[in-house]
């Protein structure tokens, strides 16, 4: 073969370079070695940008597998072996050695690459983390600061993305005080709602319309942090305009319906819509559909019975929240199983591929209902 | 635990790596084990203007192509800084480390082998030797 002038090329240009019909001698380099602080990861084009910019990194404590997290998502890395030889070849302005290495000089042969797959965030350890020290009202200011958790300890221990994280934080209502990430107790929050809508009474506010400096102000009085009088609003309310809150309807009713169960377990359904219609601010109108996914109504003999069953309290990942429903109930139709999975979020999974994934569907005949059971 | 990916690449891309894949071992002679730095592993060899190769290791010829990589990797170098002793709360010295992980290359196409080795029967070595005009001349020290 003849060989044509390539001038002094070496190392991995000199291989990707490799001008027709001319040929390169490919060495072991003089530094060859396990190097196993040297990995590959294999990485879809479009992460790319946010691994240039810095903003991908590993989280995870040591005993769990460690994700990969960009700004918004969450990959699960998984290592992938290799039986074929993988030589390595550095630039050739990487590993400078005593010895001058031959044109083409592998440094390495690599046993495997990692590979990255979407999943959902992990959680739940997020939701026991928060649950440890719920904020109370005769809260001890001097909370010793290994029990609370602020962004940057959420951070190093759960592994999802910012964005999720913040999602998540959402979700559970939770609120930053002092800088520590807080759940707030539920009967503090019942106080707060109470007195926020005992002062609207008795000061004649409309509860679609709510002066926030006047509600915040009016908690504070009283002995709420001004921190969590806000949050209030946040959780039961909606911005209308600015510095204007109309109390949102239904989370206000969810609340009552929750502390009534809280309080009194498995109720028969007409003590507690009796109840329920009682409690609610006036003018409020209660319906059933509004406790989708926190209640669940079983019938017992002519007698319906109604308990609590909070999506929330439920596991976040698909395996183990079916699981659990079906620990509940080992027959679920679609309009109650609806309302306890339309939350979960699996990358590449659609709500019919967790169905069939999870459950078996069955149809007594054409046109009955169909039911679905543990797989 | 929160380990950050740096790069220092900046907007140019990361330098690239070249990958040279076959299927198999490369196997080294018994007496040079433990000395195989420096050793030549073989010849590639591209014999016209397409992205064909050939991979001549001893007497072995192994034939294949430069094939775009379907995703790129990166090549990650892991580092374990160890801090200077830090005091813990009891007034103890402790040796804390943490793990830092930095791009230090990406790979967007290799050079892969598959195929059957091809034994060279008579004495390639010579006709190669004849044509190979290494551009660099070797520096002895």
């Amino acid at each position: 073969m003849e060989n044509t002038e390539s001038g002094c090329i070496k190392g991995a240009e000199a291989v990707l370079n490799v001008a027709p019909k001319s040929s390169i001698p490919v060495s072991y380099h003089p530094l060859f070695g396990p190097h196993d602080d040297l990995l590959l990861l294999e990485l879809d084009e479009k992460l790319l940008p946010d691994v240039i910019n810095q903003r991908v990194s590993l989280r995870g404590e040591p005993n769990e597998d460690a994700v990969l997290c960009t700004k918004s998502k969450t990959y699960a890395v998984k290592f992938v072996g290799t039986s074929n030889s993988v030589f390595l070849v550095p630039p050739s302005d990487q590993f400078a050695a005593s010895e001058n290495p031959s044109i083409a000089s592998a440094i390495k042969v690599a046993p495997g690459t990692m590979e990255l797959v979407e999943v959902a965030p992990r959680i739940d350890k997020l939701k026991t983390l928060l649950l440890e020290n719920p904020y109370k009202f005769d809260e001890d200011n001097e909370m010793y600061d290994s029990d609370l958790y602020q962004w940057d300890d959420l951070i190093n221990k759960v592994q999802a993305s910012d964005e999720e994280l913040i999602s998540a934080l959402r979700i559970l209502s939770a609120v930053e005080i002092n800088g520590y990430w807080r759940t707030v107790d539920y009967k503090y929050m019942e106080k707060m709602l109470n007195t926020l809508i005992n002062n609207a009474i008795l000061n004649d506010w409309s509860l679609s319309s709510l002066d926030e400096k006047e509600v915040v102000e009016s908690l504070v009085d009283e002995g709420f942090s001004r921190v969590i009088a806000h949050h209030c609003l946040e959780v039961y309310g909606s911005k209308t305009n600015e510095s204007v809150w109309e109390l949102d309807k239904k989370r206000v009713c969810v609340h009552f319906a929750r502390g009534i169960l809280l309080a009194n377990g498995k109720m028969k359904m007409e003590s507690f819509m009796e109840e329920w219609i009682r409690k609610v601010p006036g003018g409020m109108v209660v319906s059933l559909d509004m406790l989708e996914g926190e209640i669940l109504v079983e019938k017992l003999g002519i007698q319906l019975w109604i308990y609590a069953f909070s999506v929330s309290s439920l596991p976040s990942d698909p395996a183990n929240r079916f699981s659990r429903l079906f620990q509940e109930r080992a027959k679920w139709d679609w309009k109650d199983l609806h309302s306890y999975i339309r939350d979960l979020s699996v990358p590449g999974l659609t709500s019919d591929g967790l169905l069939l994934k999870y459950t078996r569907r069955t149809q007594p005949t054409a046109d009955a209902e169909p039911v679905f059971t543990a797989r | 635990m929160e380990i950050k990916l740096k790069c220092s690449c900046g907007e140019s891309s990361c330098p690239e790596w070249a990958i040279i894949e076959l299927q198999g071992v490369v196997e080294v002679q018994p007496d040079f084990k433990d000395r195989i730095q420096n050793l030549q592993i073989g010849l590639l060899c591209r014999p016209s203007s397409q992205e064909t190769y050939t991979f001549t290791v001893g007497y072995h010829e192994l034939s294949g192509s430069k094939i775009p990589l379907k995703k790129p990797l990166l090549v990650l170098k892991k580092k374990i800084i160890k801090s200077d002793m830090e005091i813990d709360q009891n007034d103890d010295q402790i040796n804390s480390s943490r793990v830092e992980l930095e791009v230090i290359g990406i790979i967007r196409q290799r050079i892969l082998f598959k195929t059957r080795p091809k034994a060279l029967i008579s004495e390639p070595q010579v006709a190669v030797k004849e044509k190979v005009r290494t551009p660099c001349p070797v520096v002895e020290k």
